[in-house]
């Protein structure tokens, strides 16, 4: 029933892609997405989606599972199209009737306004869907490591990103076989008004809550029964080491965002 | 009431269809439960027990094949799911963890008041199950948070119990409590069956626990059915039964070794006293 939600969501394979350093993952993403708001034509809509392309025919992750991350913001993404083709003024008006005008200056700026949003939740879903939780909070962790010098907690962060990442499986697990419990007890989620469905809801989310709280402590004695004390003096059974294929991801990604710096200054459209 | 049964054909149950991590959890079930049975599902951890017990109340709906409920098809437009759902009571594993309410007898009233009886009756099912799984007058008020495990185990399934299913599935019942607490549970469900003919579905990964109780034995593995028989017949097979990693119960493991050693030990024992009383008759008669 729950098992819709794609955050973190992780999509096993053996691929170019999945065996980057889970660094170079992260530093490509943010420049992907800063590269979308580099240019203003066609072109660059094109190289963008290209270069996408292209990623995710190396990383074999089937295309559905990238497309599937756009269902939840569809709504987000209808509003702003709405929007921006509705308050956008300009000469070559299309349509108007009422208080409501329609421009071709608007049609054009919803298209590429969305087609912005749907480019940058896909480019952050393929690094999720190539990247397991761990070794994404273990990047975070090493990115911003420089910011333990001005008294910024990172491992703690970092620990507590990776802990809230391995919880969320467990606890849509957990919801999901509360609701079938109280289902099989015939509770019912799905009639009523506002008011009643939320107060079925209650049958939910104290088990929920209660198991959330006593698995908490569980994991908080686990992790005091092994000594555990913070990030200070720490070391990894892993460590992230920049290998030469993540040297080579970082001039890819160096290449493709001049290419799209270049293509808006030079292409006319 | 007339004859019931359950009835399932070719049932197939996958988990995560187009996710990429598959898992064929049922494969080709074929099964028949008649009125009365008081059944034990064996298996190991991850044969599909619960997987085959959250199909028979609808809960979940399998992939492919058919379920008959008193000779209806489940999966028909029409079939009601709710009052399937309160025919056949599904006890999960650790029920404790679905208490939520105030009061240990508000808690077991939620079900019964979903069903929509009067009052009235909500309360006198839910005092009758509260009174079968022993817990005592003096608790009907407190929290059920602030009761033992073995308590709240026995409150969770009076919540069931009250609605008074025609089938009554507990998955695991005994998981993690101790002896004295596992014995209490399981001779309340023999009594249940035997005062009120109530059929019994017991699933549990131990031999030991189902052998005394139940009187047909299913044993899954890897989401097939490979035993269905008396527990008596199916401890026969003790080769199949150690590589399904399930083995035999200790009682019958010692009448085994002894017969391997040259013992004529008769009979088809299946407790410790029917074992011990087969000793018993081989030391003295021969
Ligand atoms: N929600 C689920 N999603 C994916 N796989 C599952 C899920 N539940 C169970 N499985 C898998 O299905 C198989 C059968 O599980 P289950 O019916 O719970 O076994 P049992 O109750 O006998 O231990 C197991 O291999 C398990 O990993
Ligand atoms: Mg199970």
């Amino acid at each position: 029933m729950l098992r819709d939600i794609t955050i973190g969501q992780y999509y096993p394979a053996e691929s170019a892609i999945h065996r980057l350093d889970p660094r170079v993952k992260v530093v490509a993403t943010f420049i992907y997405i800063i590269s979308l708001f580099c240019f203003k034509q066609l072109s660059g809509y094109i190289i963008a989606a290209l270069f996408f392309l292209c990623m995710v025919k190396l990383s074999r992750v089937p295309f559905k599972f990238i497309t599937r991350g756009i269902k939840p913001i569809i709504f987000m993404l209808i509003f702003t199209a709405a929007l921006n083709l509705l308050w956008t003024s300009g000469e070559n008006v299309l349509i108007k009737a009422g208080f409501i005008t329609i421009t071709a200056e608007g049609v054009k700026k919803m298209v590429f306004m969305a087609l912005r949003l749907v480019f940058l939740i896909i480019g952050s879903s393929l690094m999720t869907l190539t990247t397991t939780p761990n070794q994404l909070t273990d990047a975070i962790e090493s990115l911003f490591k420089p910011l333990n010098k001005v008294k910024v907690p990172v491992h703690e962060i970092a620990m507590m990103m990776s802990i809230a990442l391995r919880f969320i499986p467990i606890l849509v697990e957990e919801t999901d076989k509360i609701m079938k419990a109280q289902l099989a007890r015939g509770a019912d989620f799905e009639s009523g008004n506002v008011i009643q469905r939320i107060k079925s809801m209650v049958p939910i989310f104290i088990p929920l809550f209660v198991s959330a709280a006593r698995r908490a402590n569980d994991l908080a004695l686990a992790m005091d029964a092994r000594c555990y004390h913070g990030g200070e003096g720490r070391t990894k059974m892993k460590p992230l080491k920049y290998k030469k294929k993540d040297i080579a991801a970082y001039l890819v990604m160096l290449c493709y965002i001049c290419l799209i710096i270049a293509a808006g200054r030079i292409l006319p459209v | 009431m007339n004859y019931m049964s359950i009835k399932l054909q070719n049932v197939n149950y996958i988990y995560g269809i187009g996710t990429g991590q598959e898992k064929h959890a049922l494969k080709n079930i074929n099964l028949e439960i008649n009125d009365g049975e008081f059944i034990g599902l064996a298996g190991h951890t991850g044969s599909g027990k619960s997987t085959l017990v959250q199909l028979l109340n609808g809960l979940i709906r399998a992939s492919g094949g058919t379920i008959y409920y008193n000779g209806q098809n489940i999966y028909d437009k029409l079939y009601n799911m709710r009052d399937l759902r309160s025919r056949v009571g599904l006890v999960f594993q650790y029920p404790e963890h679905q208490l939520f309410e105030t009061t240990v007898i508000n808690d077991v009233q939620f079900g019964p008041k979903n069903l929509g009886l009067p009052q009235l009756e909500v309360e006198l099912r839910s005092f009758k199950a509260l009174k079968m799984t022993g817990i005592g007058d003096d608790l009907l008020d407190v929290s059920p948070f602030t009761l033992s495990g073995g308590q709240k185990r026995r409150v969770a399934i009076a919540g069931i119990l009250a609605m008074q299913p025609e089938v009554l599935v507990l998955d695991e019942p005994v998981a993690g409590l101790d002896p004295a607490g596992r014995d209490e549970i399981l001779g309340l469900l023999k009594k249940l069956h035997d005062d009120n003919n109530i059929t019994i579905i017991l699933v549990s990964h131990s031999m030991d626990d189902i052998a005394k109780y139940v009187d047909r034995m299913l044993v899954m593995n890897n989401g097939e059915i490979v035993l269905d028989g008396k527990p008596a017949e199916v401890f026969q097979f003790e080769k199949e039964l150690e590589q399904t990693g399930l083995g035999v119960p200790q009682a019958v493991k010692v009448i085994h070794q002894l017969r391997e050693a040259g013992a004529s030990i008769k009979g088809k024992p299946v407790t410790a006293e029917e074992s011990a009383s087969a000793i018993y008759n081989w030391l003295k008669y021969s």
